[in-house]
């Protein structure tokens, strides 16, 4: 497939940011699944998000039914620009939004997974979205994706905090139907998750194809591309080393201290961006207000 | 992966530093440009003055106050900052950036908030070795305006004198200087942020200006110095300098209180007009005679009184102009507003190297380009400064589809200077005001020395009289 079936689209900065205004509630039932308090909200925010996004749909695309299941089911060609908004949703209305509203959001997508069933072309294996497997490989590859584009792009993060993410995201899986105690709920379980995953991992044509479409998007315009070109580059210096072994991708540049600190910098102007449409900053505001208030009960 | 070649003429885009990964940033500036169609959204563009500020919005502001060294770095680091003090420097001149992209800088401010009551005191601590109660009689917690890079809080000296401290922002000296380190992604972001300007010129622009503004050492040095040679004025006050209650992070100066162009947009029209009066002669009196320009026209740093009379604040970004950078400036407006001479006008910026010499232009069309800009000053008689003329000027100094283009470049020493008379005259055309700047000009031009023209002149020539004679 060339990139001639993907239609022109754009808009990714601003529907990210009405997806995220409209994520967090001015009025609220309760603190929802994680809470002001959380290790969940933190990373939530982190200036390493999209790297961690972009490095998550990469290791996600690496399990041939999970991919066969997006490539097959998804409208993401029609609309990509409104497909990674609307996965964006849904993830900042599970950490941000109240109890009620989670389980309706987590409600509509366990009901599209539904639909989504097939045969692999690849393995020849009959697959479904809504299989525990493939939830589990999907929220994985968040959580550890998460993980390690913090360590290497965001702000600091302790040991304990890691375990502390893991186990707290163990709501975000039993949201979309994994059974309780089947999510990794340590750092250390994560690790033994991957290792047991990793035979049945291979890059199929179609992940092939639609990675190196992501990691390119020829829709945005020259200048947004090259900065979206840097992003994928570091969420390729993200990746673990069996994944980018399989892509055979090697990031342009090693992640030396100032090549952070540059990747960095230019997270900071995309956070820029973001904070230029409206209501974010608005948003925002109101998520640090609740956590610092939190801090000091703690305190 | 290749540089896409979009690079300056004769300027080849190459990394920024040999040896040294960069991101390419190149078109990254599209970021900026991609914030501009969110800022588009936004209606308005009331000059922002944090004293104005409701009050939902002033405690919102302290229940979100920075209160480590490390809040400091998460918002301002990463850039932040940097493309802070860009659209500040951008944002007094109309049509220097985008106003899309004006307001989603302008919303970078807005989300930085002021540093705690405890943070504050930390710095000065830092700076003193004690407590601010201890260094001055008594210490207002409460910051009463935000600076650029600190804030503003009020105190009272233990010889009881009522000051202003301003406090700068922990450890963002170290933060702004890593991030201007990365040339390759502020190129990127001035090519966008204001394509038509010579990028590398502004990029040393920059990153001096901000140098010089994160050093409060310096500004006190400024602001001294102005406050020295208006000692006395009738109608131009500059706060003076508390010598032992300044550092390079900490510039303490006598408290003025007076109203702010907001509420000055609300007086009666006289008053706007001496206001300007006042800016105005303080603007060229200060370049003709001080040969220094003081380099912050923004809305925030002026106090208005009854009268006419200005107190001007704020003297982080001043420039000082050798004889010889002012000499071609001067020979422009006199060659071209009195001696009517269109060849010594036009020989005059090829001197200033303000235009390529044996350009391939008739010099009416020079002088018909060039003249806009002195428009205000060309002829005799009263004129009243419009928003619409501030604006005709900014995209005119900013045009560079006309043929002149191709030959006209503003010097490096001229880059702030053209900036900073663009945007007083965006203030003065906010006013509305009428003057006869021409007669005020040739009061102060070093050719003419014209008597006084207004009763104001009449006040400050009493007052040139009355001053000791300097060097």
């Amino acid at each position: 497939m060339t990139a001639d079936v993907y239609p022109a689209a754009g808009g990714l900065v601003e529907r990210a940011a009405a997806a995220f205004v409209s994520s967090v509630p001015e009025v609220r039932a309760d603190d929802g699944y994680f809470g002001p308090a959380s290790v969940t909200w933190r990373l939530n925010g982190d200036l390493s998000a999209p790297v961690a996004g972009l490095r998550s749909l990469l290791v996600q695309a690496l399990h041939p039914l999970a991919m066969a299941g997006v490539d097959q089911h998804s409208d993401w060609r029609a609309d990509p620009a409104g497909r990674l908004a609307s996965t964006a949703a849904y993830l900042a209305t599970i950490t941000y939004g109240d109890r009620v509203t989670a389980q309706r959001a987590a409600a509509r997508v366990r009901k599209i997974h539904d639909r989504v069933r097939g045969v692999d072309p690849v393995t020849g294996q009959g697959y479904a979205a809504g299989d525990p497997d493939l939830l589990l490989w999907v929220h994985a590859a968040l959580v550890e994706s998460v993980l390690a584009s913090a360590d290497l792009f965001g702000g600091p993060l302790s040991e304990a905090d890691k375990d502390r993410y893991v186990a707290e995201m163990t709501a975000a899986a039993e949201l979309v139907g994994i059974l309780p105690g089947r999510a990794p709920s340590t750092i250390a379980e994560l690790d033994d998750y991957f290792s047991a995953v990793r035979p049945v991992l291979t890059l199929s044509p179609a992940a092939a194809e639609s990675t190196r479409y992501l990691l390119d998007l020829p829709w945005l315009d020259e200048e947004m591309g090259g900065l979206w070109r840097d992003v994928g580059d570091a969420a390729v210096a993200a990746l673990p080393e069996w994944a980018a072994r399989l892509y055979g991708l090697v990031p342009r540049e090693p992640v030396t201290e100032q090549r952070r600190a540059e990747v960095r910098q230019l997270l900071g102007v995309l956070d820029v961006l973001y904070l230029g449409e409206p209501g974010v900053l608005e948003a925002r505001q109101r998520l640090e207000l609740r956590m610092r208030q939190a801090r000091r009960g703690k305190a | 992966m290749s540089r896409t070649d979009e690079g300056v003429p004769g300027e080849p885009r190459g990394r920024a530093a040999a040896g040294s990964p960069r991101l390419r940033l190149s078109r990254g500036l599209a970021a900026v440009r991609l914030a501009a169609r969110g800022g588009a959204r936004y209606a308005g563009s009331a000059p922002r003055l944090f004293i104005a500020a409701g009050e939902h919005r002033e405690r919102l502001r302290n229940d979100l106050a920075l209160q480590t060294a490390e809040d400091v770095a998460a918002t301002l680091g990463t850039m932040k900052g940097v493309l802070m003090k860009i659209g500040q420097m951008a944002s007094y001149v109309d049509d220097g950036l985008a106003p899309p992209v004006r307001r989603t800088l302008s919303r970078l401010q807005d989300s930085v908030p002021p540093m705690s009551a405890e943070l504050a005191a930390e710095v000065i601590r830092g700076e003193f070795g004690a407590a601010p109660e201890e260094v001055f009689g008594t210490w207002d917690p409460e910051p009463i305006a935000a600076a650029s890079i600190g804030q503003v809080h009020r105190a009272i000296t233990r010889d009881g004198r009522a000051v202003a401290v301003k406090v700068q922002y922990p450890g963002i000296a170290k933060t702004i200087e890593a991030d201007l380190g990365n040339v390759a992604l502020l190129r990127s972001l001035l090519r966008v942020a204001a394509p038509n300007q010579d990028v590398n010129a502004l990029i040393d622009e920059l990153r001096e200006r901000i140098t010089e503004e994160l050093d409060y050492e310096r500004e006190a040095v400024n602001q001294r110095m102005f406050a020295d040679y208006y000692d006395g004025h009738p109608t131009i006050g500059v706060p003076r300098i508390v010598d032992e209650l300044s550092t390079a992070r900490v510039v303490t100066s006598d408290l003025v209180t007076g109203a702010r162009f907001a509420e000055l947009l609300d007086w009666p029209q006289t008053e706007k007009d001496l206001a300007a009066e006042t800016m105005y002669r303080f603007t060229f009196r200060s370049l003709y005679e001080a040969h220094a320009f003081n380099g912050d026209p923004h809305p925030g740093n002026y106090l208005f009184h009854r009268g006419g009379r200005v107190t001007f604040l704020d003297f982080g970004l001043v420039k000082y102009f050798t004889p010889d950078e002012l000499q071609p400036l001067v020979h422009m407006v006199r060659y071209l507003c009195v001696d009517e001479d269109p060849e010594a006008f036009r020989r005059a910026m090829e001197e200033a190297d303000f235009l390529t010499p044996g350009a391939p232009l008739p010099t009416e069309q020079i002088v018909e380009h060039m003249a806009l800009f002195y428009d205000t000053v060309r002829t005799p008689g009263t004129r009243t400064m419009t928003k619409g003329y501030a604006s005709a000027v900014a995209r005119r100094y900013f045009d560079f589809r006309n043929p002149l283009a191709a030959y006209a470049r503003i010097p490096r020493s001229y880059v702030i200077l053209q900036r900073i008379n663009l945007g007083m005259f965006a203030l003065l055309g906010e006013l509305g005001a009428t003057g006869n700047w021409r007669a005020i000009a040739e009061e102060i031009w070093p050719f003419v020395q014209a008597p006084p023209s207004t009763a104001m002149g009449e006040a400050e020539a009493a007052w040139l009289a009355r001053r000791p004679r300097r060097p």
